[in-house]
């Protein structure tokens, strides 16, 4: 069976998702809320991109709509190198929610296994590779541990190894230390560089910490919904 | 006015929640409200059946020296009296008739006289069977025993002077013998065995011409009383405030009268039934209400965890205990009072559909207090479930504490102290201790004031309703936690290679799911006791009717007949009729006992009446009737006659019956084969059963006392009206569907075809709402999970197998585990509540239609809930992911 991971990787600057013109819009009832507007913008790989802006500002609805997680209301989203958006997950694409979100009955090596077996990699398998990621962060002591066992800064990290598991081409992370104190962010955006470059994989992260942001070496400033700096041109290629 | 903007904010945001937790309210407020409508009405009809089976409400006699006519004027002066009537009751030496050249001669015997319009004022002393309804009127066993007619004469033996000869006008049966010769003024125990044998009633005029009051053996005088019936509804009250008037009459009196308290005896006994249904109350209806209870703590405790991060915020906020306590207060308070004004809604509705009305009790003022009741009950069952937990987790719980749950396995209290397995001993140890008292529950002497419930025996069911909760959940835990190689291979089919998270997934969520299991296991235990005891209560009430009618319909011949068993041709042509079946009714002496008799013919009784195994001891119904056709000169007997005569099996009886040809009483030479306890047309007290065949040679008469018909589905009531026309006055004819409405013996004057349809519709929800809504609430407050699970790439199959591996395990444990404590509850109920059935059931009737259809929605729910679950998985919205 072909797991995640396993497929050719893309060549350095292969376009991996793109955003045309893509507005999201939300209703509830007769309030419509515009998100984004009007955003065009493309993520290759080997690319290291902070997503910054204030809150609001929609950053992470551009994640979601580039994890496949969204839909627009306007404009397209595209994955040229990944394929298409029912096979993004598990699979080429990984992401790291905000809100800690380990599942609450599986230990820690269960919960990195997961997107591995939802992908059909065998029990076994998944099992020696959720320990590889675990290792690779350096968390194989908490192997055995159940979330509620962990702090928010492991927690975080547990979410990136499961994100790494399944050796992702692009790894999407929203506001992966909104919740954490500096020092505990500050490993959890180790893990994720760590990750992305252990897989070759293009890494995403949005925050409104110029200290992430300062970490990566690649910006997208959003505010009220636009892409008001963010290199743009690189698209068309 | 935080409180306020808390509930508002409820209401819009977790709508669920607060439907759920009010729902739960509404079904133990329901349940509580439309039983206790069902305890309220049942007492009222008790007490209103009571009262109408009574022929004579009082007997006041007047005591030796007084004058009758200052009594009667006493009497009829007195407030509560209606009607009044002077009748004279003589003992007669014996009485004698000559029919046919054969003079027949009785024991003693009683003579009344009464007045005119006795009859109208007293409907229910006498029922003509033939000839005039008034004038000289002889009772039937007199009449049977003297050979005599309509149209013969009598001759009374009076005591002191000499004998006098009466014409007969009519054959009369006396209902309610019993009362009409008590012996007034003396206590329970010194009161006739069984009423005289022979009576002769004529009227008053004749009557002061055959007992003059200067007679050497004056007559006893007595004046028969109807009350005013505006009674208290609750027996128990009608039977304090009669009783209370008659000693009060007696004081009047002055000596000169002591009343015969008819009315006060037969509310005594009501009062014994209404405790009865009080019992019914508790062992039918409590659990069901608990349940409910127990079902919305449940629906509570699935958004505790929820209920435990919006108050670990709000103090981090900084409000304060106090506050945090009283939001929770105010969240109870307010589907406390919308779930109990559902519940008595509902009751209302129910009240109407199953007891004919709505209103909860038999008066305004009981029904307002029940309500009121009921609804406090679910103020107070909101309060535990949502307060109390809130009140707990303020004071003992941190920000971070109020986020763990799954860590903690230390088993709770009561498994490391093996409160199960203690309170499942304690509830045998009590079957048992109750058991060995004949299962009487309720206590009331005849006569005693004071009547009394042993509640103690409501604690073998009780803790068998414990023990089994805390079992089920013992048992599934264990094999949550040690099982989960075996859950893996069992999720293989349906989760693939997520087998292995699914097992994992169900082993540490085991508290959870151990609740639920627990949950389903007593609502479907519930359901399945109560429908089994209803089921077995409605069948041994068609068996008493049956019991009582002998058949579908019964044609008894009057007495004197001579009508053989070749008449059942002509009821065989009737259209309706299957089988017809004759049975001889014959008197007999054993010793001086006279006894009833019945011929059968062994081979084919069966086929118009049912003989249940429990009617007999020696031998099942088959076998003793296989013997007694086998050997035509055996002979069943009742239990009294077998200690009294200290009979062996194989012992011979000499009998006397009369002969058919001679008139005379004849020696008839019986085998006893073994004890007959019941059956059909048969007194309760003694009586025998012999083959008719043997019956019929050896008394030279083949007479049939009683034509068995069996209508094979057809409506009795239909046939016997075509039965009742083509046979004319003479004979009487009863069906069973009236039989069944008449019989008002013991509890089966309660009705319990209301409390039947409120219990199992309440069961029905119950099981519908532990599967389904606790199941859905579950899924609601994990639906975080199965979002990430979804955003993690889940697909439908994968999620559904979460899913639907842990309603399986939940139904599949809390049906299998339901099963058994409803089985072995229903056993329990039946015994224990021995006291209810008349007679006793051989065997559990099992209402496989209801149960199967508990089961079918129990999973109807369950399915519909797990797939709104995987619908909602894959539905939901981005917004879940961001919550904590």
């Amino acid at each position: 069976m072909t797991g995640p991971g396993t497929e050719e990787q893309p060549r350095s600057g292969d376009i991996l998702a793109r955003c045309e013109g893509v507005a999201r819009t939300y209703r509830a009832g007769a309030v419509a809320t515009v998100a984004l507007q009007g955003v065009s913008c493309c993520v290759r790989a080997g690319d290291r991109i902070a997503a910054t802006g204030p809150s609001g500002s929609g950053k992470s609805t551009l994640l979601h709509l580039l994890a496949g997680l969204d839909t627009p209301t306007v404009g397209t989203v595209s994955w040229p190198a990944l394929g298409s958006r029912s096979c993004l997950r598990p699979g080429p694409l990984a992401v790291v929610f905000q809100a800690p979100s380990l599942l609450a009955p599986l230990n820690v090596e269960e919960n990195v296994a997961l997107p591995l077996l939802l992908a059909g990699v065998s029990p076994a398998d998944a099992r020696a590779r959720a320990s590889d990621a675990l290792a690779a962060l350096g968390l194989e002591d908490l192997a055995a541990k159940l979330p509620e066992e962990l702090s928010g800064g492991q927690a975080q990290r547990v979410a990136v190894a499961r994100a790494l598991a399944s050796r992702p081409r692009l790894l999407l992370a929203d506001e992966p230390t909104g919740q954490l104190d500096h020092a505990n962010g500050t490993l959890v955006i180790d893990a994720l560089l760590a990750a992305a470059e252990a897989n070759g994989a293009a890494l995403v992260v949005t925050t409104h910490d110029e200290r992430v942001a300062a970490r990566l070496p690649q910006r997208w400033r959003l505010d009220d919904g636009r892409l008001v700096d963010g290199n743009m041109s690189a698209c068309s290629a | 006015m935080l409180g306020l903007t808390w509930i508002a904010g409820l209401v819009r945001r977790r709508p669920l929640r607060l439907m759920g937790v009010a729902a739960g309210i509404a079904l133990a407020v329901g349940l509580l409200a439309s039983i206790g409508a069902f305890l309220s009405r049942s007492k009222a009809t008790m007490t209103h059946r009571a009262v109408a089976g009574v022929a004579v409400d009082w007997q006041v006699e007047a005591q030796p020296g007084a004058d009758p006519a200052a009594v009667f004027a006493t009497v009829t002066a007195f407030p509560w009296v209606v009607t009044a009537l002077p009748v004279g009751v003589a003992d007669a030496s014996g009485f004698q008739a000559t029919t046919a050249g054969s003079t027949q001669t009785t024991g003693p015997g009683v003579v009344l006289g009464l007045p005119d319009g006795y009859t109208e004022a007293f409907p229910g002393v006498l029922r003509n069977l033939t000839g005039a309804p008034s004038g000289v009127l002889l009772a039937q066993q007199t009449a049977a025993n003297l050979h005599s007619a309509p149209g013969g004469s009598v001759t009374v033996q009076r005591p002191g002077q000499g004998a006098v000869a009466v014409p007969v006008d009519g054959i009369v049966d006396l209902p309610q013998a019993d009362s009409l010769f008590q012996r007034v003024g003396a206590p329970p125990g010194a009161q006739l065995q069984a009423p005289p044998d022979n009576v002769l009633i004529v009227p008053s005029a004749r009557f002061a011409e055959l007992f003059p009051a200067s007679a050497v053996v004056p007559p006893r005088r007595q004046v028969h009383v109807r009350l005013d019936h505006r009674l208290p509804a609750d027996p128990a009250a009608a039977f304090s405030a009669v009783s209370g008037r008659a000693r009060n009459l007696e004081v009047r009196l002055a000596g000169a009268g002591m009343v015969g308290d008819n009315l006060g005896a037969t509310l005594d006994s009501a009062r014994g039934d209404a405790l009865y249904a009080q019992v019914l109350f508790l062992f039918l209806g409590l659990p069901g209400a608990l349940l409910a209870a127990l079902l919305t703590a449940w629906v509570a405790a699935a958004g505790r965890d929820r209920r435990r991060r919006e108050q670990a915020l709000l103090r981090t906020r900084g409000a304060t205990t106090r506050q945090l306590v009283g939001l929770a207060s105010a969240e109870a308070a307010a589907v406390g009072i919308t779930g109990g004004a559902v519940g008595l809604a509902v009751a209302a509705a129910v009240g109407r559909l199953a007891f004919g009305t709505a209103r909860l009790g038999a008066t305004t003022g009981s029904a307002a207090a029940w309500a009121a009741g009921c609804l406090l009950a679910g103020l107070a069952v909101a309060w535990a479930v949502i307060a109390l937990p809130a009140r707990a987790d303020s004071r003992a719980l941190t920000v971070r504490s109020a986020e763990l749950g799954l860590a903690r396995r230390r088993p709770p209290w009561w498994a490391r102290a093996g409160v199960d397995v203690l309170a499942l001993a304690g509830s045998a140890l009590v079957f048992w201790l109750t058991g060995r008292n004949g299962y009487k529950l309720v206590l009331a002497p005849e006569g005693v004031p004071a009547i009394s419930v042993s509640y103690w025996a409501l604690a073998g069911p009780a803790l068998l309703w414990l023990g089994a909760g805390l079992l089920a959940w013992r048992l599934v835990d264990l094999g949550l936690r040690r099982g989960r190689a075996v859950l893996r291979r069992l999720a293989r089919p349906l989760a693939g290679n997520l087998a292995g998270t699914v097992a994992a997934t169900l082993s540490r969520q085991r508290r959870t799911l151990a609740r639920a299991v627990v949950l389903v296991a007593l609502t479907a235990a519930f359901a399945a006791s109560t429908a089994v005891f209803n089921a077995t209560y409605r069948h041994q009430a068609g068996v008493d009717a049956r019991l009582t009618n002998g058949a579908d319909v019964t044609v008894a011949e009057p007495p004197g007949t001579t009508t053989g068993p070749g008449a059942a041709a002509q009821f065989a042509s009737i259209p309706g009729v299957r089988h017809v079946e004759p049975l001889q009714h014959r008197f007999a002496y054993v010793g001086s006992d006279l006894q009833d008799l019945y011929g059968v013919r062994p081979g084919s009784v069966a086929a118009a009446t049912q003989l249940q195994d429990a009617y007999f001891a020696g031998g099942t119904a088959k076998a003793l009737m296989a013997r007694l056709e086998a050997e035509p000169d055996g002979i069943l007997v009742s239990a009294e006659t077998v200690h009294d005569f200290q009979l062996q099996a194989g012992d011979h009886l000499q009998l006397r019956l009369q002969d058919g040809r001679t008139r005379q009483l004849t020696t008839v030479a019986f085998r006893y084969l073994g004890v007959a306890k019941e059956f059909p047309t048969a007194p309760r007290d003694s009586f025998l059963v012999a083959n008719a065949g043997y019956v019929a040679e050896k008394t030279g008469s083949d007479a049939v006392g009683a034509f068995l018909l069996d209508t094979g589905g057809h409506s009795p009531a239909a046939v016997a009206r075509q039965v009742s026309a083509l046979v004319g006055p003479g004979p009487t004819v009863t069906d069973l569907s009236t039989t069944r409405r008449l019989v008002g013996s013991s509890l089966t004057a309660v009705d319990l075809t209301g409390l039947t349809r409120v219990e199992l519709g309440f069961a029905l929800a119950l099981a519908v709402a532990a599967c389904g809504l606790a199941l859905a609430l579950g899924f609601a407050e994990r639906r975080r999970t199965f979002a990430i699970a979804g955003a993690l790439g889940a697909g439908r199959r994968q999620l559904a197998s979460l899913v639907w591996s842990e309603a399986a395990v939940m139904v599949v444990g809390g049906l299998g585990l339901g099963a058994v404590t409803g089985w072995s509850l229903a056993h329990m109920l039946v015994k224990v509540l021995t006291g209810v059935f008349d007679p006793p059931p051989s065997h559990l009737q099992v209402p496989w239609a209801y149960l199967f259809g508990v089961v079918g929605a129990g999973l109807a729910a369950a399915a519909a809930a797990a797939t709104a679950a995987v619908r909602s998985a894959r539905r939901a919205p981005l917004s879940v992911l961001r919550e904590r």
